[in-house]
Formats: C-alpha cells, sequence, structure tokens
C-alpha cells in the first residue's frame, strides 16, 4: 500500500491559519473573562453607555447609506469608463485608508472648522458641525467610504459589458439595464463593501474624537472609562459592543454569501 | 434594407473607416475578416452601442444614427452568449418583452412557442444559464435575440466558442431559422466556411477598412486583392514578375497587367494521365496532409509548391505517393487575376 507523504506546504499554511485565528479570537474572547455578568448588566441599564452605542450604530448605518448613495454610481463610473488619470482618482478614492486616523480627523478639522471658509459658510447658515453627529457621520464617512467604492468597483468589473449591451438591445433603458441586470448581479459584492464600510465606520475613534468628543460614540466612551476608572469600567461596554457588533457582522454576511438564493448561481 | 453610409470610428489607436454597407431586407450578410480588425466595434456601431464620430445608418431609409440602442430594433448576439445568469433560461427568452407596451400580444406568445420549438429548447426553460452547453447557451441567445421581433439580427462570432460537433448543428439550425423567419442577419466571423455555408453576400474586412463585398462566387473566387485571396483560402497566388515561366504558360507575359494569379485548391485537378483541361502541367508530390475529411496535396511544380484538395477516396484511386510524378491542372476559369 501507498503511503501519502505529508505535504509540508499545506501544514504551514495550516498552522499559520491556526496562528491567525488564535490572534485574533483570543484577544476578543479573554475580554469576556475580564468583567462579571454583574457588571455587564449595570452598563446596559447605564443611560450614557446605551446612548453611546446607539448613537455609534446610527452613525454607522447613516455613513453606509451615504456611501451607498454616493460611492455606487461613482463606482460605476470608474468600473465601465477609461479616462486620462484613472489611476489618479482610484489613488485619491485609497488615500483615507492609508491615512493614519488622527491625520484623517485634522485633515477634516481644517475643512469644517470656522476658520475654513466652508466651516464659516455652515456657521453662517446656523450649521454647528464641530462637536455635532453630523461632525461623527463625516468622520466615519471619509475613512470608510472608499471600502464600498472599492467593493462596488469590483462588482461591476465582474458584471460583462456584453450584458449590459444585450440588454439595451432588447428594449432596456441606462437605468432599467443598471437595475435588472448589473445590480442584481453585484448586489452581493456591494453588501459585503456595505458590511466592512459599517464595520470600519463603528470602529472609527481617531478621526471621530478630533472633530466631536461630544456626543460620545461608544470607542470615545470606553477611552474615556478607561483613561478615567481603568479596565473594570471600560471592558463592560467594549463586551457589550462586541456582542452588537458580532450579531449584526454575521446576520449580514449571512445575507451576502447566500449564493444559491435568489438563483444566483 | 440597412444601409451604412461613411461611417467612421475612432477607438484609441484604432478606427473604423468610411464604411459603406447596402445589405438588403431578408439577406443574411457575413462579415469576414481576422481578429482585430474591427468586426466587432462595426457590429455595435450599427446596434448604436458605439458613438459614431461621423457617418449615417439608415433602416429602411429611416436615419437611426441619432437614436438609443433601445430604440433601433436591433438585437445582437455575441460569441460568450452574454446570458445574464440570475435568470432561468425562460426569462432570458422573455427578458425583451418587458419592455414592450404590447407584451400581451398574441404575436409575441407565438414568438416564444415558434422559437423554444425550431430551437428544440423546451427541456432546458428552467433551467439557469450555468448549468447549459454552449451549444444550449447559444440557441437560448438566439431565441432571446429574435423573440422581439427585430429588424436586423446581429450575430458576432456565433459559432467560434462551439466544438466542431454541435458548430455544425448551430450552423445549420442558423441556417433553418433564417430560411423560417427571414430576419435580415449580419453576422461577424473569421471562418471563410462559415461564410460558405451560411451567407448571401460578403463582406471582407481589414484594418477597420471593408475592401470588398460581393457574393460568395464574387468573393471566393473572383478576390479584388492579395488580403482577399489569402482570406478567403485561395492557397495558390502566384507573383507574375516572380514566375515568368508559369507566366508564359497561360499566357501572361508582359503587357499584362495583374500582378497576381490565384487558383483555388478544390479546382485543381490531378491525374496519372493528360487531361483535357484548359491549362494542365507535371508536377511531382511534395506532400500529402491528411486533414480528415479531406487530404492536402502539395504539387512541386515551376518551382513553386502548389495545394491541391481531393477527398481520401480520390487520393486512394490515384495511388498518390510522395515523389510521384502527376498531371495536374485547372480549367481556364478558375485561373484568378488578382
Amino acid at each position: 500500500m501507498l503511503k501519502k507523504k505529508p505535504e509540508i506546504f499545506f501544514i504551514v499554511s495550516f498552522l499559520a491559519g491556526i496562528i491567525i485565528l488564535f490572534f485574533v479570537m483570543y484577544p476578543i474572547i479573554n475580554t469576556f473573562f475580564w468583567t462579571k455578568p454583574g457588571f455587564i448588566l449595570e452598563a446596559l441599564k447605564d443611560k450614557d453607555v446605551m446612548r453611546s452605542i446607539y448613537l455609534s450604530i446610527g452613525a454607522a448605518t447613516l455613513t453606509t447609506f451615504i456611501s451607498f448613495v454616493l460611492g455606487v454610481p461613482f463606482a460605476y463610473f470608474l468600473a465601465r469608463k477609461e479616462f486620462k488619470g484613472k489611476s489618479l482618482v482610484e489613488s485619491i478614492v485609497d488615500i483615507p485608508v492609508v491615512l493614519p486616523h488622527t491625520v484623517a480627523g485634522i485633515c477634516l478639522l481644517t475643512v469644517i472648522s470656522p476658520r475654513c471658509w466652508l466651516g464659516k459658510c455652515l456657521e453662517d447658515f446656523g450649521l454647528e458641525v464641530l462637536g455635532s453627529v453630523a461632525a461623527i457621520v463625516i468622520a466615519m464617512t471619509f475613512v470608510s467610504m472608499p471600502f464600498l467604492i472599492n467593493a462596488a468597483r469590483e462588482a461591476f468589473i465582474w458584471v460583462s459589458p456584453r450584458m449590459e449591451n444585450v440588454s439595451r438591445t432588447l428594449g432596456a433603458n441606462h437605468w432599467q439595464t443598471f437595475f435588472l441586470i448589473t445590480f442584481c448581479l453585484s448586489w452581493r459584492d456591494i453588501l459585503s463593501g456595505m458590511i466592512l464600510t459599517w464595520a470600519r465606520a463603528i470602529s472609527e475613534f481617531g478621526a471621530v474624537i478630533i472633530l466631536a468628543y461630544h456626543p460620545m460614540i461608544a470607542p470615545t466612551l470606553i477611552y474615556e472609562r478607561f483613561s478615567a476608572y481603568g479596565m473594570m469600567y471600560a471592558v463592560p461596554v467594549a463586551v457589550i459592543l462586541i456582542v452588537l457588533c458580532l450579531i449584526i457582522f454575521i446576520c449580514l454576511r449571512l445575507l451576502a454569501s447566500d449564493h444559491m438564493k435568489g438563483g444566483a448561481a | 434594407m440597412i444601409k451604412v453610409e461613411n461611417l467612421c470610428l475612432q477607438l484609441g489607436s484604432f478606427s473604423l473607416k468610411n464604411i459603406n454597407l447596402a445589405i438588403k431586407q431578408g439577406e443574411f450578410f457575413v462579415l469576414l475578416g481576422p481578429t482585430g480588425t474591427g468586426k466587432t466595434v462595426l457590429l455595435e456601431s450599427i446596434a448604436g452601442l458605439k458613438k459614431l464620430q461621423k457617418g449615417h445608418i439608415f433602416i429602411n431609409d429611416e436615419d437611426i444614427t441619432n437614436k438609443g440602442p433601445e430604440e433601433r430594433k436591433i438585437s445582437i448576439c455575441y460569441q460568450d452568449c452574454a446570458l445574464f445568469p440570475h435568470m432561468r433560461v425562460k426569462d432570458n427568452i422573455k427578458y425583451g418583452l418587458r419592455f414592450k407596451a404590447d407584451k400581451h400580444d398574441a404575436t409575441y406568445r407565438h414568438n416564444y412557442d415558434m422559437l423554444v420549438q425550431l430551437l428544440k429548447i423546451e427541456h432546458i426553460l428552467d433551467r439557469y444559464p450555468v448549468f447549459l452547453s454552449g451549444g444550449e447557451k447559444q440557441r437560448v441567445a438566439l431565441a432571446r435575440a429574435l423573440i422581439v421581433d427585430p429588424d436586423i439580427l446581429l450575430l458576432d462570432e456565433p459559432l467560434s466558442a462551439l466544438d466542431a460537433g454541435i458548430k455544425e448543428t448551430i450552423e445549420t439550425e442558423l441556417k433553418n431559422l433564417h430560411i423560417a423567419l427571414k430576419t435580415t442577419t449580419i453576422m461577424v466571423t473569421h471562418d471563410f466556411r462559415e461564410a460558405y455555408y451560411l451567407a448571401d453576400r460578403v463582406g471582407i474586412i481589414k484594418d477597420g477598412c471593408i475592401v470588398q463585398t460581393g457574393t460568395i462566387d464574387e468573393v471566393f473566387q473572383r478576390p479584388q486583392s492579395h488580403f482577399v485571396a489569402e482570406f478567403v483560402g485561395m492557397k495558390n497566388i502566384i507573383k507574375i514578375a516572380d514566375n515568368s515561366k508559369f507566366a508564359a504558360m497561360i499566357n501572361a507575359g508582359e503587357g499584362v497587367s495583374t500582378e497576381y494569379f490565384g487558383v483555388r485548391p478544390e479546382n485543381i485537378v490531378i491525374s496519372n494521365e493528360k487531361m483535357e483541361l484548359g491549362k494542365w502541367f507535371i508536377g511531382i508530390i511534395q506532400d500529402i496532409r491528411n486533414n480528415g475529411v479531406y487530404m492536402v496535396i502539395e504539387i512541386q511544380s515551376f518551382d513553386i509548391g502548389w495545394k491541391a484538395i481531393l477527398t481520401p477516396n480520390r487520393v486512394f484511386e490515384l495511388k498518390l505517393y510522395v515523389g510521384k510524378s502527376i498531371y495536374w491542372g485547372f480549367d481556364a476559369q478558375h485561373l484568378c487575376a488578382i
């Protein structure tokens, strides 16, 4: 009988995977053992905690919606059109991903502070952006929109323009073709992009505290409790945020990966 | 009838230059050309999918140059079929009806039933495209294109991605479909054998220009340039200036303005004895290549390798072998001045 030789390459790959999974999961799971159920229940009853969590979820959701409305049409344009300076435009889209988050916050502050013409204009119209929910959403959108644009662009590239051509010749106009063919074939990838955008937005801290320390989003609250009172007060809030994020993340992931549903084989 | 007048289009470094075409109602027109010569771009321009720089397109004397693709009544079928993967076969076929104001008209129901029957796709109507074979995909794409009663059907190399066996079947079905529906059809291909079988008329395209149009016989037997002759399978193209002995034999010496002469390989006759043909010569068999259904015989004569096509049976009857001396020739009417 032939003895199967172990494949060293796959053993190395497997071990690398084990290290990565341990590296990601161990700190998250360990956080749960740094607190007690009583502290978590107490945190759940704390209005400040719940307000910051609702604000985080709400702002991240609004950010995802804005990114979707602006990002999807732009991603389609980038996927379908060739023009001079296209790679420059694509690089500009990616800049917020490579900027340190506090630097992103400072950049935005230079624009929306009353010392800049834009901030001054907004102030003249009675819109106080700094220290408001709007500032939180602006910071979140700035750092997370590239994820949606890139995911949607890749999805649109995958859809053959020939399908769109056939649809057009069969009587569909541009809008009908986009919604009946292109979007139908790429919505799962766009949804994946939206999940990433949402996840990136809800985890944003550096840019947000520059523009709006108050009202407090959950990461800011956790940071404040950690620096003022220590781990005991920060961990329960962190645990609540982890659980909520995981529930939303897993639900959306399941929806996006359900490939056979709707017949999109 | 479709008429293309002075069509010009620039796409990066590639351009279509001054294309003129007139295709009659119900005609099957095949546009032949090597890869990268602009065949697909021309089809897409006719369909309204590419914006023209110059020129006009008329259908039944109506200028449709500025109409969008959805208003032209022109359907297109691509080589890769471009079926919508998220729709079942029946929904793919009926897709175009969604945009018809009279979509519930009995004509379309009749079209659907007839096309499904003609193309023999009753058994796959509930499948998704991913579960179809290449031939089935092409049939569905044809049904989808024809259900909307287009004035013009554009076929972009519909047979080139198919296996040899299924290719013949689809070829026959295309022919039958055209006989049954009489839809004006423009098909592009790089395979002159498909054109031979399907086309009423052909056009040859080279580097974005149409270099010759005409019936199959006109283009295949009387090509007007070296490129066309080579492209339509005229294997024996002789430059008069380089072959004075042969020129003398066919009385094409000085004073003849033609630069090349050509003979199609299927028009060359081989015999063990002298023949009663217009032109006959002696040659030595240099090579015999079996292509399955036919054999290509290379004859050395006048310092040129002449190619003839014979059936394996005929090669067996003549007892041909490499190195054998034979008589060969062709009818004078098959000698083509290029």
